[in-house]
């Protein structure tokens, strides 16, 4: 019996002062689903060449920001700039907040393939969201009632959407459906045809359609050279200017390797 | 009631109950065959030579000669594939700008679809992510690749009024008259030549880390993060269940502050699991700061509170369910009321006590929403045990959900999220079975 004591108390202590080597050696990132893909493949890409383990939580990008606030993350993915309010939050806490831009993001607009509608304005998209158009005819479509999908208001992608289409102060229509993150979004307009969404240009794949914006269809191309106007950055944050290993986390886009990395997800290199 | 109607009644209460039986085992069947079968095919699949490429790359693993051999035969097919694509590259430039335009975007099309099949061609950059290094690892998925690249999906919107209906043309069509329409018949004839279908049994699924977020690889960070949480949470709730089973079944006096508690507990044992994950976050983490971040003590923390409540009920059962006369007899005999607890009782009581421990730990084994905001991480090594002071850590439940709607390839890895639930299952089962076992072992000692 005592002997079993004296083993746990053994491997506490060697519990404990592996934590304080494990400290330096971990980078905890949490946030944004649509900065998700690319916080993963620099994660494991990190840890295969310098050894730090480093976890990666896509829980949106309001929580990323929440997290950092309560220093509960190294570094907070966001879809979007962070708020005034949780700036103000953040410094009341002693954190200060420092943006990365590691990568931009075209917010495409989504549609089923099998829905022949080419091409939106964005005051149309506006109406469909605020739920005066319901119907695909209103727009050159089939004679469809309009599903309409957009995501949560922890969302970057939906502070994104709001400020870019259709104005922070509009009132999306209450018929609109909610879904949690990128890929249930792509899902859900995949295998509604009358459904609308909105999408990081990263997660796009051949199972659902691009709708072109005011005439401009999202890519790599027109979100870089700014001709696709709803296209946002995509920040990285950290507490105070970073250094070490996360400043070399941080400093990924800027190698060659990480702009290999970005590009070949989908998304566009600054 | 005379004796015909009772008969009736009697026959018809049977049928019903078997019939209710039926349709029990039939909805447990539908649910658990897919699982089942899918699960199952993360595991023995017909793999490519890819895959084995893949194995021998990122794992070591593999004969290298033999690998070097399969991989000489398959490019031998696969040389003359790329000659068509140089070939028709040359073709390409002495057409004019018009046609040759019009060709280019096909033949793009054409090449990303030969990399997705065979991994990346001649003359490609060397891709920094894993997933584009290689070509189809599983058969059943190469052969759908290949129905890609020797058709193109089309939409007929002919009619205005309705959607759009999907329609498929053989892309040879598009390039009648030129080199490349040879490719297609060539790809088609010579598709297992390439890739070398063989029969796989890839145990690595379940002992191996994932490579590239889960295109390649195995679970097993997510398994071992599951068995941490669920042992760290019953290290700290069976302990405490048990003594407040003691407490409340042995020394509390009935009144109001003990209706109170007991009610309470029975109140938490019916608390959504979300409102504890919440409530770990907002105490473990937030205000008590157990660990910097998330960790696997924080989510052990919180599921221990969520099966907290269980536990005393089942152990408060268990020790309530011991005869009266076990407990008289040791107290005429002269001992002490703790010294008949802790001899005497709690033995008889422990096969009850630990049945309802062991469902708890499947319980916390499989529940997500109370490591959400507390332990769980997308992205993660596997972890050492000095390590859960202070990481975060993969668990199945929540990766489960992460690949099927949160990744960006949701669609692609199907067998992966099937794998896992299998995992999942099996080990919540395997949990279940072993309370079983130890509790009939016990009983039986505890009889002689």
């Amino acid at each position: 019996m005592i002997n079993k004591l004296l083993q746990l108390v053994f491997l506490l202590a060697f519990s404990v002062t592996g934590t304080a080597d494990a400290a330096v050696k971990t980078i905890v990132l949490d946030g944004s689903t649509t900065v998700g893909p690319v916080a993963k493949s620099f994660a494991t890409y990190f840890t295969k060449k310098y050894g730090i383990r480093v976890t990666v939580s896509e829980s949106g990008s309001g929580n990323g920001a929440k997290s950092l606030i309560n220093g509960s993350c190294t570094i907070a993915a966001m879809s979007r700039a962070m708020k005034d309010a949780e700036i103000a939050a953040a410094r009341k806490k002693g954190v200060n907040p420092v943006a990365h831009v590691i990568a931009l993001d075209g917010l495409a607009m989504v549609v089923h393939p099998a829905n022949p509608v080419r091409s939106l304005s964005k005051a149309q998209i506006s109406s469909i969201y605020h739920g005066t158009i319901t119907n695909w005819k209103d727009v050159g479509g089939a004679n469809a009632r309009i599903v309409v999908i957009q995501r949560e208001s922890n969302s970057g992608t939906q502070d994104s959407f709001k400020e870019l289409v259709t104005g922070k102060s509009m009132q999306i229509t209450g018929g609109a459906e909610t879904q949690s993150s990128n890929g249930a979004v792509k899902t859900r307009v995949s295998t509604t045809p009358s459904a609308i969404g909105f999408l990081g240009l990263g997660f796009v794949d051949s199972s659902v359609k691009l709708i072109a914006v005011n005439g401009v269809l999202p890519s790599v191309k027109t979100v870089k050279n700014g001709s696709y106007s709803v296209s946002r950055p995509l920040y990285l944050y950290t507490n105070g200017q970073p250094s070490g290993p996360v400043k070399q986390f941080i400093d990924l886009p800027n190698t060659v390797e990480g702009k290999a990395i970005i590009s070949e997800l989908g998304f566009v290199n600054r | 009631m005379n004796i015909g109607t009772r008969k009736i009644l009697d026959r018809s209460f049977t049928a019903v109950g078997i019939g209710s039986i039926v349709v029990m085992a039939l909805a447990l069947m539908i649910v658990v065959v897919p699982i089942v079968y899918n699960g199952i095919g993360a595991v023995f699949f017909t793999g490519t030579v890819e895959h084995r490429k893949m194995l021998h790359a990122e794992f070591k693993r593999g004969d290298s000669q033999e690998l070097s051999s399969e991989v000489a035969s398959s490019n031998r097919y696969r040389a003359k594939i790329y000659d068509m694509l140089t070939g028709f590259e040359a073709e390409l430039e002495t057409m004019t700008p018009e046609k040759k335009a019009e060709y280019q975007a096909k033949y793009s099309q054409v090449r990303t679809a030969l990399q997705a099949l065979l991994g990346p061609l001649p003359g490609d950059p060397e891709p920094m992510l894993t997933r584009f290094k290689y070509g189809q690892t599983r058969w059943d998925k190469a052969e759908e690749k290949l129905h890609d690249l020797l058709f193109e999906s089309k939409w007929d919107n002919s009619n205005p009024n309705v959607m759009s209906k999907e329609y498929f043309v053989s892309r040879a069509i598009g390039f009648e008259g030129t080199s490349l329409v040879r490719l297609f018949p060539y790809v088609k004839d010579n598709f297992e030549n390439m890739l070398l279908p063989e029969f796989t049994f890839y145990w690595g699924f379940i002992t191996d880390s994932s490579v590239d977020s889960h295109f390649f690889g195995g679970i097993w960070p997510e398994i071992q993060g599951t068995f941490f949480l669920a042992i760290g949470a019953m290290l700290f709730a069976f302990p405490l269940g048990v003594i407040a089973a003691v407490y409340f079944t042995e020394y509390a006096k009935p009144g109001f502050l003990n209706s109170m508690l007991r009610s309470a507990n029975s109140t938490l044992a019916g608390v959504p699991s979300i409102v504890f994950g919440m409530f770990g976050l907002a105490f473990f983490i937030n205000t008590m700061k157990v660990s910097e971040s998330k960790s696997v003590i924080a989510g052990a923390l919180t599921l221990a509170i969520m099966i907290l409540p269980t536990i005393i009920r089942a152990a408060e059962e268990a020790i309530l369910a011991v005869p009266k006369t076990y407990r008289e007899a040791s107290l005429s005999l002269g001992s002490t009321k703790w010294n008949t607890i802790a001899t005497v009782i709690l033995p008889a009581a422990l096969p009850g006590i630990l049945t309802g421990g062991v469902i708890s730990l499947g319980r916390a084994a499989g529940e997500t929403a109370p490591i959400i905001f507390t332990a769980a991480v997308s992205v993660g090594s596997a972890i050492g045990l000095a390590d859960v002071f202070s990481s975060p850590t993969p668990a199945l439940s929540w990766n489960i959900y992460n690949l099927a709607s949160e990744h960006e390839a949701a669609t692609q890895l199907r067998h992966v999220q099937y794998g896992m639930v299998l995992a999942l299952v099996t080990i919540v089962l395997l949990l279940n079975l072993s309370a079983i076992v130890l509790r009939a072992r016990i009983s039986k000692k505890l009889k002689c």
